[in-house]
């Protein structure tokens, strides 16, 4: 029991302490927490989705609690990414943790455009980007749900920058492996799995729906079993690594999602909860392995989905 | 930048003051020192998911005092703790400390008060404006709207500090029967200074009235909460036609900067 396993992973060539994220959205521009828990500590920081131009996001309410989880409708507010250059970069920069920026358009140039923008900053700064390809904000239908739209975006933007890009997926759409191995066809370093779920709550005291835009999407606990499913799929499919994403409450359900095929993940709605979620997370996965006596988290990945390919 | 904490802390009490609202004790020695008027809480509650934000109704040495009323399944389990231990998260928010007073560049908390407050509370909106009010140094009035005499809470409490109390229900159970912006408006002058916290229906009536009256005021807003502390953007409210977060970069803000 005194040995101290090894929470390091190289993760598309980038070296982080331990295997666990922020997911996108749901920790801010990435230091609002710095006065709660040590940032130095996380896997890395993946930031709140950025845009060519600043949005203002959807109507009130934006959240609504639903059993184990909630819906929310932020219409991906953010501060566009020249502000975004300008002040959050900088003091993300100064954490000392892998970044990975999160951006979306609402076309192929907007993307590009976001990301000729990055790409004149200090290559040093930005570890990756997150092409967020599911967001159903910005168009009536998630990019994903337009194979070649999504491909088009991929070469684009992987043409401007020489940092890896990962992909992240919506998870309503019939075939996930065939999307991430056309994401994969294309150049994407890596995909996320999933984005929230789509989902709709109403009030049944007055009739009305709970969120402003009727339609929302759904994360926490209530999604875990249906994204370790989309990451268990696609693992047998595609070569590139993937960070499971959905419903990580505690180490347990991390190691689930490495267990399925996951090379990392990024945890969201837990961080809402606790930003204290994500140190407890990496602690547990320790004391996991530990007990478990396995020395390196890197020999989880993917060991449930081998044995039974085998 | 404020210091807010999160961490558990040991619930003294937890009792039924009556009907639905209940008062939580929790003994915090070191956080009671960083608490101020207008800021609240994320309270840990099993059985939900997201954590439940109240405010700070009072503070007493070493103990933190909350007052809530029973509304779904948070505060319905949160009742039925009787003892033992609550994640907390705070304070957050700003407090009334924060804003600068103009015109009168006096802080709120200086011993000489030299305007005359206004208290405007609607329904459980009264928790925070009580440890306000005694905060304040100097006496007002409090108009104070609920639906129902059974809803009042708070009202010894303000007497005794020498508030003078106008009571509105919407049943007509006690006081004026009616809405509590409907007797507010012929009362007020302009040196008075609005503090109003409540549903936003009576949020957007006051706000009118003190643009129409160019009265000073400040409004803590309401908004449903996943993070409390600015990293969902959930509770984001336009004020000056920015997006603000209520529970980051409020709650509480000058009245006649909300676009309600
Ligand atoms: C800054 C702030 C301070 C508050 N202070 C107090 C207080 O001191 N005393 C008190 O009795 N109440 C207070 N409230 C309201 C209190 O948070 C809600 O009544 C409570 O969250 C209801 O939870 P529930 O699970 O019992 O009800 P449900 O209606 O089942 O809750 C469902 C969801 O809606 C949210 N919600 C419901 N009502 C409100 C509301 N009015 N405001 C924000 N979110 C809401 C809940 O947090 C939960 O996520 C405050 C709200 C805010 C935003
Ligand atoms: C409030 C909120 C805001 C989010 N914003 C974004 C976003 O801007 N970009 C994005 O790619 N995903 C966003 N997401 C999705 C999360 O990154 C994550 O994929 C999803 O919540 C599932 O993980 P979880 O169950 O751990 O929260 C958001 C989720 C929430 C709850
Ligand atoms: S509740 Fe998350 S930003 Fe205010």
């Amino acid at each position: 029991m005194n040995m101290i396993p090894n929470l390091g992973i190289n993760f598309l060539g980038i070296e982080l302490k331990n295997p666990v994220l922020t997911a996108s959205g749901t920790f801010g521009y990435g230091y609002e927490a710095e006065d709660l828990i040590p940032l130095k500590k996380l896997g890395g920081i993946i930031t709140k989705t950025i845009t060519l131009h600043p949005r203002f996001g959807n109507p009130q309410p934006r959240i609504v609690e639903v059993e184990s989880g909630l819906l929310n409708t932020i219409g991906l507010q953010n501060i566009g990414v020249m502000s975004f250059i300008d002040e959050p970069l900088d003091r993300l920069s100064k954490i000392g943790v892998p970044i990975i920026v999160s951006i979306a358009g609402n076309t192929e140039k907007e993307y590009r455009e976001i990301a000729k923008i990055l790409n004149m900053q200090n290559n040093s700064i930005i570890s990756a980007v997150e092409l967020n390809l599911s967001c159903p904000n910005l168009r009536k239908k998630p990019i994903c749900h337009n194979l070649s739209l999504m491909q088009n975006i991929i070469k684009g933007v992987k043409k401007i920058l020489k940092i890896p890009i990962i992909a992240k997926l919506s998870p309503l759409v019939a075939d996930i492996p065939r999307l991430a191995l056309a994401a994969q066809n294309v150049g994407a370093n890596a995909v996320t799995l999933t984005n929230t779920y789509p989902a709709v709550a109403i009030n049944v005291k007055n009739f009305t729906p709970k969120l402003s835009t009727i339609n929302g999407g759904m994360s926490g606990s209530c999604i875990k079993p249906m994204s370790i499913y989309h990451v268990y799929n696609a693992y047998q499919r595609i070569k590139i690594p993937i960070v499971g994403c959905g419903g990580i409450m505690t180490g347990e359900d991390a190691i689930e999602f490495m267990l399925a095929g996951a090379s990392v993940v990024s945890v969201g709605s837990a961080s809402l909860v606790s930003p204290k979620n994500l140190i407890k997370i990496i602690n547990e996965i320790e004391f996991i392995l530990k007990c478990k006596s396995i020395k390196s988290i890197k020999e989880v990945i993917g060991i449930v989905n081998s044995k039974i390919l085998k | 930048m404020n210091k807010k904490f999160d961490k558990n802390y040991k619930i003294i009490s937890n009792v039924k003051v009556h009907g639905n609202y209940f008062e939580l004790k929790i003994k915090a020695p070191i956080t009671v020192k960083h608490c101020h008027p207008g800021q609240f809480f994320m309270l840990s509650i099993p059985n939900v998911f997201l954590r439940r934000p109240i405010s700070i109704h009072n503070i007493k040495k070493n103990t933190i005092i909350f007052l809530y009323k029973v509304i779904g399944d948070g505060t319905r389990n949160l009742s039925k703790i009787k003892s033992g231990k609550i994640q907390l998260l705070g304070p957050l928010g700003n407090s009334y400390y924060d804003l600068n007073f103009v015109p009168s560049s006096q802080k709120i908390n200086n011993k000489s008060c030299n305007f005359s407050p206004i208290i405007i509370a609607g329904g459980t909106g009264i928790v925070s404006l009580y440890f306000l009010a005694i905060n304040l140094n100097t006496r007002g009035t409090i108009y104070y709207g609920v639906y129902s005499e059974k809803d009042l809470l708070c009202l010894e409490k303000f007497k005794k500090i020498g508030w003078k109390i106008i009571i509105s229900t919407e049943d007509g159970s006690q006081g004026y029967k009616g809405y509590i912006t409907d007797i507010l408006h012929k009362d007020l002058r302009n040196d008075n200074t609005l503090f109003v916290c409540g549903p936003a229906s009576m949020l957007k009536k006051v706000s009118q009235i003190a643009k129409e009256k160019n009265i000073n005021g400040f409004a803590s807003l309401e908004e449903k909460m996943a993070c409390g502390i600015g990293n969902c953007q959930g509770c984001v409210v336009k004020v000056k036609g920015q997006n603000k977060r209520v529970c980051r970069d409020g709650t509480i803000f000058r009245i006649e900067d909300i676009d309600l």
